[in-house]
């Protein structure tokens, strides 16, 4: 090849990596504008008056910003403080109890060897395979007749059933990535297995655990069916379930009321989220790191 | 401090037994090494003696105690791992603090202690700092503190150096020595070095493929080899192999020519026909030395390491002998060459089960 042709292929070169890189960040742009756009719509709808919010023409920007949705929320008829409460109860305990439970069981799944033990744990995410809504008549039935039916507690076991399978493998996949030999030499140094788990695996596999924890209390929070199905009581029904229960009506939606009640919906997750992203990214490549 | 009694171990996993009747006495304070290539069952066998894995069947004792069912926690041992297996998320005090908090010692007697091996270890500046803060090396030393504070009756160090640079080796190679000197504690040592084993173990233990093929001095080992995978094993170069069949009374004949054999070599070989004949490379001199045998050959590789240099020669397809011999000029790759051999000094090996004659 000639100099000006190796200079020419090179032109044309740079030129098609120049539209391909144009194409790449117009895929992102899009991407980037289908996951705010109902962000926005849901910020700047609960900022709009009433009148506005429910206007035949949409207005993208709100013309008058209004704060009194959120006032509204505080103050009104609706123990909206109750549903909140209600919702960072359950959904937390819930977050708590899963891992808790899981981190023993995950670790039997990880390190002891017994016969069933893989089909032990393909038994367990099966759970995972179904669909929410097919659990819910028997869990119904056992909250019924164990009298927890419109309990937060009943609403806590409801929610912990379908996190636990998922907790259950998720840390035993942080646990598989620490070392035996780390584990090994705390044996050999004369400490039990609980100790073990407590004091060596737990410590080290603690970014892992948070980002557990915050996948399921997103599941509890986000969760509708449960509390709709297991909850009678307005005053104990949480965020997603009051949402639906109380700003649509037969005649007539309060949208800018609803709004705002999601943007307030949402922000706490949105918050956990950012606080623990450090740990979460750690927590979910823990598997390249060796434990030293 | 502990004598050790291996009496028949074996271990299965599973369908597959990867150690065969491993018999071995370990006595009080001693050194001894573990040996063998990949798969040979020694980190398998110290693992046995750790009590980090059960005992398919035979026995373990320590002094007169059948250890076969005491846990590893009751055993009264130390072990270095490979990897260092040191505690991430605690401070070098605290992962040599660990188990004497389990023992119950007061917080005086831990600081005593771990001052102490950090002293020895020069450790003492890095008590603070996490594992990942420090160079290979120092995690080695930690992990060797950690089973120093202990003051076990046992010492097992699994392949403890095979992480580190050629030259830290060295180096802590003497530090372990020296550590154990000064803890006098019955140590076995696995490494699939055997310039390490040579140099470090006050015996040494040779496996291979799951047993245990001869146990001795590093001079036993060396000068007696008891099969032919033992001789090739032991030693740097390694030893090689010439086959060999039996010619007339006092002769064997090679690929390359007749070899004179001795009177108590001849009735060592009895009636057999086909053996081979091992030569180690101190025992090869180049060109033609009275009273010695001769073999043709062609120089492969000349290895150049200072004072002296490996000369690799080629006497057949499969066989190669390997001269050690001060620096002479002139030696080139495919070069002609006439080697004698030591006859006193070579060992001869059954060619069909390989054993020493």
């Amino acid at each position: 090849m000639t100099d000006a042709g190796r200079q020419g292929f090179r032109h044309r070169q740079s030129a098609g990596r120049r539209i391909g890189r144009g194409l790449q960040f117009a895929g992102l742009g899009f991407a980037l504008l289908w996951t705010l756009a109902p962000l926005y719509w849901m910020v700047a709808t609960s900022l709009k008056t009433e009148l506005e919010a429910t206007q035949l023409d949409p207005t993208l920007f709100p013309h008058s910003i209004t704060l009194q949705n959120y006032t509204g929320l505080a103050g009104g008829s609706l123990p909206f403080m109750q549903f909140f409460v209600n919702s960072v109860l359950t959904c937390l305990v819930a977050a708590i109890v899963a891992v808790v439970i899981a981190i023993p069981a995950a670790y039997a799944l990880s390190r002891a060897k017994f016969r069933a033990a893989s089909q032990v744990g393909y038994l367990i995410l099966i759970v995972r395979m179904f669909p929410m809504v097919v659990l819910l008549a028997p869990l119904y039935l056992i909250l019924l007749t164990t009298g927890l039916l419109d309990t937060h507690f009943g609403l806590i076991v409801g929610y912990t059933t379908f996190g636990l399978p998922f907790a259950v493998w998720m840390i035993k996949g942080f646990i598989d990535a620490v070392p035996i030999e780390i584990e090994e030499a705390a044996r050999v140094d004369g400490y039990p297995r609980w100790q073990i788990l407590l004091r060596i695996v737990v410590p080290l596999i603690y970014p892992g655990l948070i980002t557990t924890g915050i996948f399921v209390l997103m599941e509890a929070w986000n969760n509708l069916i449960y509390p709709l199905t297991f909850i009678t009581t307005l005053d104990k029904q949480t965020l997603p379930a009051a949402l639906q229960l109380t700003f649509t009506g037969q005649f007539k939606t309060d949208w800018g009321g609803m709004m705002a009640a999601s943007v307030v919906t949402t922000l706490p997750l949105m918050i956990a989220f950012f606080t623990v992203q450090r740990s979460m990214v750690r927590g979910l490549t823990a598997g390249s790191v060796t434990g030293t | 401090m502990a004598d050790i009694r291996v009496a028949g171990v074996e271990k299965d996993y599973g369908a597959l037994t990867v150690l065969h009747d491993c018999n071995l006495e370990i006595r009080d304070n001693e050194f001894i090494v573990l040996v063998g290539p990949s798969g040979s069952g020694k980190t398998t066998l110290l693992r046995l003696i750790a009590g980090l894995e059960p005992i398919s069947r035979g026995d373990m004792y320590f002094d007169e105690t059948r250890v076969n069912d005491l846990d590893v926690s009751d055993r009264d041992i130390a072990m270095v791992f490979q990897n260092y297996g040191l505690y991430p998320h605690m401070s070098v005090f605290e992962n040599m603090a660990f188990s004497l908090r389990r023992r119950g010692l007061d917080r005086q007697q831990i600081d005593a202690k771990v001052r102490n091996a950090a002293e020895l270890l020069n450790l003492s500046d890095y008590l603070q700092r996490r594992p990942k803060q420090l160079s290979g090396g120092q995690r080695q030393r930690v992990a060797l503190g950690r089973a120093m504070v202990r003051d076990p009756e046992v010492f097992l160090l699994d392949e403890p150096l095979s992480n580190l640079d050629a030259q830290l080796r060295v180096q802590m190679r003497h530090e372990i020595l020296r550590v154990h000197q000064r803890v006098k504690a019955t140590a076995v040592y696995v490494t699939h070095d055997q310039v390490e084993a040579m140099t470090m173990g006050d015996r040494i233990v040779v496996m291979h493929q799951g047993r245990i093929q001869q146990v001795g001095t590093p001079e036993e080992l060396y000068d007696q080899p008891c099969n032919r995978f033992v001789a090739s094993f032991i030693g740097t170069p390694a030893m090689g192999f010439v086959a060999a069949r039996r010619a007339g009374e006092g002769g064997l004949g090679t690929a390359t020519g007749e070899v004179a054999i001795s009177a108590a070599q001849a009735q060592r070989i009895g009636a057999r026909g086909n053996l081979t004949i091992g030569i180690r490379p101190e025992h090869i001199t180049l060109g033609e030395v009275a009273g010695q045998a001769q073999l043709s050959a062609t120089v492969e590789m000349v290895e150049m390491l200072g004072a002296e240099q490996y000369v690799h020669c080629r006497l057949g397809p499969d066989e190669m002998l390997t001269a050690r011999m001060p620096r002479t000029a002139g030696l080139r790759p495919d070069q002609k060459v006439t080697l004698s051999i030591d006859m006193d000094a070579v060992h001869l090996f059954d060619a069909e089960t390989e054993a020493a004659l």
